[in-house]
């Protein structure tokens, strides 16, 4: 199976565990990750801003770029870039002006056009086609959540775990469309997938604090606090997410957060790929444990006892 | 001086109450228009716009009930989409669009009734004369219906 | 003579109507102007047409001069039409041949110049006499009247209408689907504003509804179709079968001690378990148990019979079968109630997740002193007493963006009794009701909120609530007062949520086979939201209760009572009359391309595939022309309005 992967520039630097656990976790999946060639960032919060459209333009071409090269589908892990790639779809489906401005910075775009395109073919513009999913919706979709129980490696049975949403994967529900926002599944059932237990988690959907952590971080260590404190009280031992800047606030953070919050003394934070490679049979040395702040080996080593599962 | 003739079509339940409440409150307006009444603007057909103008109308005026109110459900909506379609016909012929109004006029609106009377005419006035049958080239001899 | 064409011999009378018509046109020259028209046997002009002697006048010249058709040039027709319709009765000849042109509203009271007014006159009467020289002969048509009624649905809505019908003297047959009538009140433990126990005021009407000698109740049975008109209707009810023989049941509840099926019971909301067989509530009507084939262990083959075994009077029946059986009957009540807006809907509130977010109908069974905790108020989930209960009003309504648009109007008079109510069971508990507005217009219910927060001290919080999530044992309200622009976050033992009002689930099928109209939400519409507000633009149907949206019990039962006195109209008259300008079907130039089938918004015309032309059920036609004017052959045309009429008014009118 192949599928267009757009890893998003975080990922190839500071959240590198994310990355390299998802592609290891897809090999053994039988899933080819191709990235589109030449791609930028996304922008990330920007491209959203009414007032300037051209902030549209970066992630636009990204998706051109992969429909260029023949893929109707791109998968991503990221959860910011995820937003933003399909509300950048959505705004070019939807707004007439957003679509002809977009495509006419495109259009001057030669540099990736003329390299793939014939001159004489003239300029096809992108109209918002390119199907953007989100990793969890990939493996549910095209690999199939029976397929990846198939695979499991380990009995992570004893293991319960509270999927972490944020904001981004679910918000706004017009645009993004992955799951109900008021009730959301996907993660719970990827979570069962892997054999480990689901918490009731209700601050699942709660904002970590996001960019607000570098002007105001102790607002952000309150927010993001409050969603560790939920998962311990839902009995949680670890929790995974999908979004370096989550991971920044609820891993990265902890020591401020402790600061702040006598009661807390750490909880293991991890990206859902790395339970993943785990759970496939990847060593747990290899899934970049050193990286975090609180480190979830030894939580996972106490709970899941067996290293290779029946 | 031209003095247009507008043909005048009004629903019973709706416009026609509205040009009666018009006269009770004795308000006065211009003599051109000439009402017919119908139970509904939907008995309207084409045919019928067509025929006033071959005849002699310098403008077509329809009367009918609010959205929402028609005595008959949703009659008025089907005489809007009849009038848009036949709007489009007149451009293509080269008459006005302007030529034909539909207005919605409740039983209480004798104001509005004589109001749009006055402007229409006026409209119609302005536009000058039809003269349909020099347009479409027909033979008074021959006679149609 | 009373045929078609120019050969019909017209007397024309032209009004003064004192100097209102004669003072500004010049009546003598119009009468004599049309005296030279074509057609025209007669003119003259007279003061007052409508006079005793200026209907005389007409009647005498018809006879003298053998008229067959007659124009008044006078008042607009919406006055003396009628009039003059049975001045041509009583001279002999059909009402339809006589006209009214309207020079005064329309003419005179409008236009000052004598000379304007005087031309415009003579144009109306020609379009009048054009129209009257092609008007046929009509007679209004007859129908005979089954003057029985249908009530669908056995709420108070559908007992109340029954009643009314009933004390009428006619018969009536209440068909309810569950196996008793009731409905929902049945369900609430006291009624705002009197705080009546509900069951205690509802089970006498519901004994007297079985009791009544011209009612026929019929429970677990469904209404299958509806076909013909009012009237006219045939209907096809389904009997589900019951197992057990409601006349031999005794009562005596051996079978159901013996059942093993253990299933959650609807009528506590799932608060509390039943049996396969069972009875709904000690008050049922019919009074006899039902056996529930879905949580029975099986009847083919029998899986365990116990039931049968221990019935002495020997009542349950396994070889019940299902039976579809039809009755005429000429006018239908539809009152099939509601249903609360499901819990799943608003994820964000956790009804579905935790046991102690209830809605309403849960916490009048708590509540209840026939319910599942004898009326001690108590959570759910533990049992254990409730000492911080939060209500939130407006659970999916007034929320068009995602769920409801419109108001449930009983959940702010029912949230104040609850909290009300709660707080006389625990006097030392907090009740806090979170609102965007309090409604309460009735008789009396303004002043009962005011207890609530008068006496009984319930916070008042101005805000909706975005999250309620369980927190350990307790549950985790967060919210806002917009009074002080502050966010809320509050702890309960336990939340009442006040859900939506919606049309009865059981329903929605139901109405689309009836092809009844409802509207954007699914209630049913009513003819004029002003003026008939209790009957369906389908003709011989009528509405009451929740069905036709949101209302409280003394509203219900005022519009059940008047939708029973619209079917006494209705059955009060020796035959129905229905205008016969009417649109018919000229069969030999219909082409059958069924064009007009969908414009007829009442469903009166039907293509006929075998013949390939189309019907008209002229009982069902209103008349209003849509289908004359979307014909393409002219095979449409409307009775004295049809298109070759309305060509020659025209003309008249233009050429004058």
């Amino acid at each position: 199976m192949k599928v267009h992967y757009y890893p998003g520039c975080t990922l190839k630097e500071k959240a590198v565990n994310l990355e390299e656990t998802t592609v290891k976790a897809m090999k053994i999946l039988g899933v080819d990750l191709k990235e589109p060639e030449g791609w930028t960032c996304c922008g990330a919060e920007f491209p959203l801003s009414e007032e300037k459209i051209s902030g549209l333009a970066a992630p636009a071409r990204i998706l051109r770029q992969v429909e260029s090269e023949g893929g109707d589908k791109v998968t991503t892990t990221c959860a910011f870039c995820y937003n933003v790639l399909k509300r950048t779809n959505y705004a070019l489906l939807n707004d007439p002006l957003k679509h002809k401005r977009i495509n006419a910075f495109l259009k001057d775009d030669i540099k990736i056009d003329h390299e793939t395109k014939d001159k004489s073919t003239g300029f096809d513009p992108y109209h918002g086609d390119v199907s953007v999913v989100h990793l969890l919706e990939f493996l549910r979709d095209e690999v199939g959540f029976s397929k990846i129980k198939a695979k499991i490696k380990r009995d992570l049975s004893g293991l319960k775990v509270a999927a972490y949403y944020g904001c981004r994967l679910l918000r706004p529900y017009s645009e993004v469309l992955m799951d109900k926002p008021d009730d959301p599944s996907i993660f719970e059932e990827f979570v069962e997938s892997l054999g480990a237990q689901v918490v009731d988690f209700p601050f699942r959907q709660e904002c970590c604090g996001s960019y607000i952590s570098v002007s105001e971080p102790d607002v952000a260590a309150e927010a993001s606090y409050r969603i560790l404190r939920s998962a311990i009280l839902g009995g949680a031992d670890i929790m995974v997410l999908s979004c370096p800047l989550c991971y920044y606030n609820l891993d990265r953070r902890q020591g401020l957060i402790k600061d702040k919050f006598l009661e807390f003394s750490g909880f293991p934070v991890l990206y859902f790929t790395q339970l993943l490679a785990w759970a496939l049979g990847e060593k747990i040395s290899t899934l970049g444990f050193n990286d975090h702040y609180f480190n979830p080996r030894t939580v996972l080593e106490k709970v899941v006892k067996s290293e290779v599962a029946q | 001086m031209f003095e247009p003739k507008i043909m005048s079509f009004i629903c019973k339940w709706c416009t026609y109450a509205g040009a009666d409440l018009a006269g009770t409150s004795r308000m006065e307006y211009v003599h051109n228009p000439i009402n017919v009444r119908v139970m509904c603007s939907s008995r309207i057909d084409p045919q019928h716009i067509f025929y006033a103008f071959k005849h002699g109308a310098d403008g077509v005026f329809i009367g009918g009930c609010h959205p929402g109110d028609c005595h008959y459900v949703e009659g008025n909506y089907k005489t809007l989409r009849r009038v848009f379609l036949v709007k489009k016909m007149m451009r293509d012929m080269g008459i006005d669009p302007a030529r034909l109004r539909l207005e919605w006029i409740s039983a209480a609106e004798g104001s509005k009734f004589v109001e749009v009377m006055n402007e229409f005419t006026e409209q119609i006035k302005n536009l000058g004369p039809l003269n349909f049958r020099e347009m479409a080239s027909i033979d008074e001899g021959v006679s149609h219906e | 003579m009373s045929g078609n064409g120019p050969k019909k011999k017209i007397g024309v009378f032209v009004c003064h109507c004192g100097i209102n018509i004669a003072g500004v046109v010049d009546v003598e020259k119009v009468a004599k102007e049309l005296s030279k028209y074509d057609g025209v046997d007669f003119s003259v002009d007279y003061v007052y047409m409508c006079s005793e002697p200026g209907q005389k006048l007409i009647e005498e010249t018809i006879k003298e001069r053998k008229l067959d058709s007659v124009i008044v040039a006078a008042c607009s027709p919406t006055l003396h039409e009628r009039t003059f319709q049975n001045v041509m009765t009583r001279a002999g000849l059909n009402p339809y041949q006589v006209e009214i042109a309207n020079i005064r509203e329309q003419d005179s009271w409008v236009h000052p110049d004598r000379h304007e007014a005087t031309v415009k006159a003579a144009r109306i009467v020609k379009s009048m006499i054009e129209k009257v020289r092609r008007n046929q002969n009509l007679e209004p048509l007859a129908v005979d009247i089954t003057r029985r009624a249908l009530v669908i649905g056995g709420g108070i809505s559908g007992i109340q209408a029954a009643l009314d019908i009933a004390d009428h003297g006619y018969e009536v047959l209440l068909v309810e689907k569950e196996a008793s009538i009731g409905g929902h009140m049945v369900q609430l433990s006291e009624t705002f504003p009197t705080l009546d126990c509900s069951q205690c005021i509802l089970t006498p009407k519901m004994v007297e509804a079985s009791r009544h000698p011209k009612i026929k109740i019929l429970t677990y049975h469904e209404i299958e179709s509806i076909s013909g008109f009012v009237g006219n209707f045939k209907v096809k009810i389904k009997k589900r079968p019951r197992f057990v023989d409601p006349d031999v049941c005794t009562l005596c509840g051996e079978c159901e001690k013996v059942c093993p099926q253990v299933v959650a019971d609807e009528f506590n909301m799932g608060l509390s378990f039943r049996k396969a067989i069972y009875m709904p509530f000690p008050q049922a009507i019919p009074g006899t148990y039902t056996l529930d084939i879905e949580s029975c262990l099986g009847l083919l083959p029998i899986r365990c019979g116990k039931c049968r075994e221990v019935c002495e009077p020997n009542a349950i029946n396994y070889d019940d079968q299902e039976e579809i059986f039809e009755e005429e009957v000429g006018a239908v009540v539809v009152a099939t109630g509601y249903d609360l807006y499901g819990l799943d809907n608003l994820g964000e509130f956790g009804g579905e997740k935790y046991e102690d977010v209830i809605n309403g109908l849960e916490f009048e069974r708590i509540l209840s002193a026939s319910g599942p905790t004898g009326g001690q108020v108590r959570r759910p989930s533990d049992g254990k007493v409730p000492k911080n209960i939060v209500f939130v009003q407006c659970c999916g309504s007034r929320d068009p963006e995602n769920h409801n648009p419109y108001c449930s109007k009983i959940c702010c008079m029912y949230t104040a009794k609850h909290a009300m109510l709660y707080k006389h069971r625990v006097p030392d508990g907090n009740a806090t009701v979170f609102y965007i507005d309090v409604r309460t217009g009735g008789k009396n219910f303004d002043e009962f909120f005011q207890r609530t927060i008068e006496e009984e001290h319930v916070l008042y919080v101005r805000g909706k609530v975005s999250k309620i999530f369980k927190e350990g044992d307790k549950l985790i309200v967060w919210g806002v007062d917009t009074l002080t622009g502050r966010k809320v976050e509050m702890e309960a033992d336990m939340v009442v949520l006040a859900m939506s009002m919606v049309p009865s689930e059981n329903a929605e099928e139901l109405l689309k086979k009836l092809k009844i109209s409802t509207d954007a939400n699914g209630f049913l519409s009513e003819a004029h939201p002003k003026l008939r507000p209790v009957e369906s633009l389908n003709a011989g149907f009528f509405l009451a209760g929740c069905a036709h949206g949101p209302k409280d019990i003394p509203e219900t039962v005022a519009q059940a009572s008047a939708a029973a006195a619209k079917v006494g109209d209705l059955f009060a008259q020796e035959k129905l009359y229905h205008e016969p300008t009417v649109v018919s079907a000229e069969e030999e130039l219909c082409a059958g391309c069924g064009i007009c089938v969908p414009v007829c918004p009442y469903g009166a015309r039907t293509l006929n595939r075998e013949r390939g032309v189309v019907e008209v059920n002229e009982i069902l036609c209103e008349g209003c022309g849509a289908c004359a004017a979307a014909c393409p052959s002219g095979a449409a045309q409307q009775r004295n309005q049809t298109d070759e009429q309305i060509f020659s008014m025209v003309k008249a009118i233009l050429k004058g």
